[in-house]
Order: structure tokens, then C-alpha cells, then sequence
């Protein structure tokens, strides 16, 4: 995927500015930045959800991408319905597999909504997931989430990658960027201010911003 | 007591259930119930397309249509009248003082309800949904049908607010139904007629019907819900 000039403006303030970048295909990479840096508005570019004022993106057409919202967006039906819907195709065995794998067998003809943030959580990665897109956009997967729904979602994440989805997420978690990353973007007031494999990211960044952004996170 | 009498005699009367009683309950229902679903099923669309669209216009139809919410009954009477009555341009339709000329003139009254409702309903709906919805890359036909379903524990109650405002209206039917006995006398007319007769027996047993008859629509309408609850819909 490559992004040229992307710039995204609203009530003239620049949000997104200039953002020029290749997004390395069948690799984790992981957007970094602190809250309102815009981290989720160029998600939402990228996936085509946002129109902006100039720049080009380039990448697999929006019906093999998919995207996880941070806040999971789920529908009044029961999880079995939802994920139904979410992903049409889907077969009978593979979702209740998914559904077992998450700790939600028993729940899969319960009302969607009525099951907890984490577990919302879990059943939005799996209807992204089971439709096995090209590229998975991850929006803060494990904010607020515990230990066990982290690890199964990190874990469906891994496999996803090993399988060929090219995944981009966003984090405020440093351990889990450097469990999960490949490559490091870090954005900062809609600027992007350093692009680098995960290692050499964390261990020697170049720019002072990213110097102490690491500092803090 | 005398002021009990009525009361009595009402009673007396709904045990009785007596045939005419029971042409005007079923009249009213039918007509009430013809123009709800009716408005439904033009309201709601509108209301969704309201909702998720831009179009030229869309303002001036959603001021329309708020305007129309406090119309009095007796002026859409009055107007649906005009329209159907033998020199008017429906004239040749020869409804006036007919059940279809009560149901026209409580669709035309309900239908802001259903449209400015809905739209609501549909535009909190949106809202929540265009995200996922664009990702998803819905068409507008599928986009709109998913909102409706999503919508339906709010459309329950729509239709009960449309339900509640037809079957309690009088002034509209009495103006286009004419409130002829054995065709087209309703509750609310015969109410009217009966206390301005000093039948208070009658219209207070029709009163008890209606009352009656909202009981029954919220019970119905509880049990839905709480059906809808059950498999966690409403929250």
C-alpha cells in the first residue's frame, strides 16, 4: 500500500499533513502516537472511510480489506447473526471453531451486545479475521482489554499474519508494538515523523520526537 | 350514587358485548390499524432515507414534516374533504363518508409521526453503524434494510405513538366518514354523538374499550420488548 502527500483538513486544521509512505505487504506494522496524533484518521484513510483534501492511496480494493474499530461496533443481533452479517460467506464449523477458540461457544446464539467489552472485542477480530482479508486494520485492539483477551487477540492476530494478512494496528502498549511490530510508524500531530523496522525503531530512532515519545511510552 | 349509574350501565353494556358495540370496536381497529401499517410502510423508508442521505431538499421535507407533527385532525379533515368530496379533484374516487376516506385521512395524520420518528431512530442508528457499514461496502438498498432491522425495537414504538394518535383522534373521521351509524361510526365519533345525546352509558362504555384496547396494544407491546430484551436487541 502506498500513501503519496496525504493530507486530511478539517475547520483548517491540518490533521493529516503530507503523509508520504509505503506500507510493506504480508508484514505487522504498528502506528504509533499519542492521542489525537492521528493515528485513527489515517486508519480510516487508508480504508477508504474518510474522504481527504489531497494526497493518493494505492493498495487491494476495500472489499479484501477489513477493519477492527477501537470502540467495537456490533450489532442488535445474537453473535452468531452478527458475524453472519459481518462476513456472508462464512462457514457454520469455522465460526463456532473461532467462537470456541475465543471462549465464546456457549455464548454464540447469545444477544451480541450483551457480552462484555472484551468479548465484543473478540468476536469483531473474529468476523475480520474468518473473512481472511488481504490487509486487517486494528484500531487500539486491546485497549481496556485483560491479560487472557489480550493474548487470544494477539494470538489470532500472529496467525492472521502467518496466513497472509498484512496487518496495520495502532497501540499506546509498547511491549505489545514490540511483541507484535515489524514495522514502526510514528505520527505526531498528523505528521509522520519516523518509518523503521521495529528493532531499529526501538533501539536507536532517529528523530528527537521519537526519541521521547519512547521515553514516555 | 348517580354518578356511578353510567359506570354500571357501561359495564353492564361491555359484558353484554353487544352487536353494535362490537361493528364499532372492529370498525375503529380496522381503520386505525390500515392507516398505521400504511404509514409505516411509506413513513419508514423516508425516514431511513432521511436519516443516511444527502439530497437536495432534505431540509425543507424534514420541516415539512415536523410541521405536520401538530396538525390538528380536524384540519387534515378538513382538507382530505376538499380533496375527496364530490366537486373536488379526488371527487371521482366517491370515497367521502366511507371507511377508506377515515383510513386516507389517519394515514395523511400519522405519516409525520412514522417519518420524523424514524428518521430520528435511523439517524442515531447511523450514526453508530456508517462506519462499519462503509467497510463493509453496503449498497444503499442493503445499508437501508440493515438499518431497519436494527431499528425494529424502536420501530415497535413508533408505531405505537402512530397507533395511539389514530385511534384517539375524532375530528378528521368525523369530517370524512361522517359518522354514519352502521358505516361509519368509530369509538371516538360515537363517543361524541352518544354524550351529546346523554347516552353517557354507551360513550363510557366505549371509553372503557379504548382504554381497554390501550391496554392491550402496551401489554402486547411489553411482551415484544421483552422478548426483544431476551435476546438482547434493545440495548
Amino acid at each position: 500500500m502506498t500513501v503519496q502527500g496525504l493530507t486530511l483538513i478539517r475547520n483548517g486544521v491540518r490533521l493529516l499533513d503530507d503523509i508520504s509512505t509505503t506500507i510493506r505487504s504480508g508484514r505487522i506494522t504498528v502506528l504509533l502516537g499519542h492521542n489525537g496524533a492521528g493515528k485513527t484518521l489515517f486508519l480510516s484513510c487508508l480504508h477508504g472511510l474518510i474522504g481527504y483534501e489531497a494526497g493518493r492511496i494505492e493498495g487491494p480494493p476495500r472489499a479484501s480489506q477489513k477493519m477492527v474499530f477501537q470502540k467495537p461496533i456490533i450489532l442488535r443481533r445474537s453473535a452468531r447473526h452478527h458475524l453472519e452479517f459481518i462476513c456472508p460467506d462464512i462457514d457454520r464449523k469455522l465460526l463456532e471453531e473461532l467462537m470456541g477458540r475465543a471462549g465464546l461457544a456457549e455464548r454464540i446464539d447469545a444477544p451480541a451486545r450483551a457480552l462484555s467489552g472484551g468479548e465484543q472485542q473478540k468476536l469483531a477480530l473474529i468476523g475480520a479475521i474468518a473473512a481472511k482479508p488481504d490487509i486487517l486494520f486494528l484500531d487500539e485492539p486491546t485497549s481496556h482489554l485483560d491479560f487472557e483477551a489480550t493474548e487470544f487477540i494477539e494470538a489470532m492476530i500472529t496467525e492472521a499474519h502467518a496466513n497472509g494478512t498484512s496487518i496495520m494496528l495502532t497501540t499506546h502498549n509498547r511491549a505489545q508494538a514490540e511483541r507484535l511490530g515489524e514495522d514502526i510508524l510514528l505520527l505526531d500531530r498528523g505528521e509522520l515523523i519516523e518509518v523503521a523496522p521495529a528493532d531499529q525503531f526501538f533501539h536507536s530512532p532517529k528523530h528527537p520526537i521519537a526519541r521521547q515519545y519512547l521515553a514516555h511510552l | 350514587m348517580e354518578i356511578w349509574t353510567p359506570f354500571q350501565n357501561a359495564l353492564s353494556l361491555m359484558i353484554a358485548l353487544e352487536g353494535e358495540l362490537i361493528a364499532i370496536i372492529g370498525l375503529s381497529l380496522m381503520v386505525s390499524l390500515t392507516a398505521v401499517a400504511t404509514s409505516m410502510v411509506i413513513g419508514l423508508p423516508m425516514g431511513a432515507l432521511l436519516a443516511a442521505y444527502q439530497f437536495p431538499g432534505r431540509t425543507a421535507v424534514i420541516v415539512v414534516t415536523n410541521t405536520f407533527l401538530g396538525m390538528p385532525p380536524v384540519v387534515i379533515g378538513l382538507v382530505i374533504y376538499l380533496l375527496i368530496s364530490r366537486a373536488g379533484p379526488f371527487g371521482w374516487m366517491g370515497i367521502l363518508y366511507t371507511p377508506a376516506a377515515m383510513m386516507l385521512a389517519q394515514t395523511i395524520l400519522v405519516l409525520p409521526i412514522s417519518i420524523a420518528l424514524s428518521r430520528q431512530a435511523f439517524e442515531a442508528l447511523n450514526g453508530e453503524y456508517a462506519p462499519l457499514f462503509r467497510s463493509l461496502g453496503l449498497g444503499r438498498i442493503a445499508w437501508i434494510k440493515a438499518l431497519v432491522v436494527e431499528a425494529r425495537v424502536a420501530l415497535l414504538t413508533i408505531a405505537l405513538a402512530c397507533f395511539g394518535r389514530a385511534i384517539a383522534e375524532v375530528g378528521a373521521v368525523m369530517i370524512v366518514g361522517g359518522n354514519i351509524r352502521h358505516s361509519t361510526r368509530v369509538m371516538t365519533t360515537s363517543i361524541a354523538l352518544a354524550t351529546s345525546m346523554g347516552d353517557l352509558a354507551f360513550a363510557m362504555a366505549l371509553g372503557m374499550v379504548l382504554l381497554l384496547v390501550a391496554l392491550l396494544v402496551n401489554i402486547a407491546s411489553q411482551f415484544l420488548r421483552h422478548n426483544f430484551r431476551k435476546h438482547g436487541h434493545d440495548v
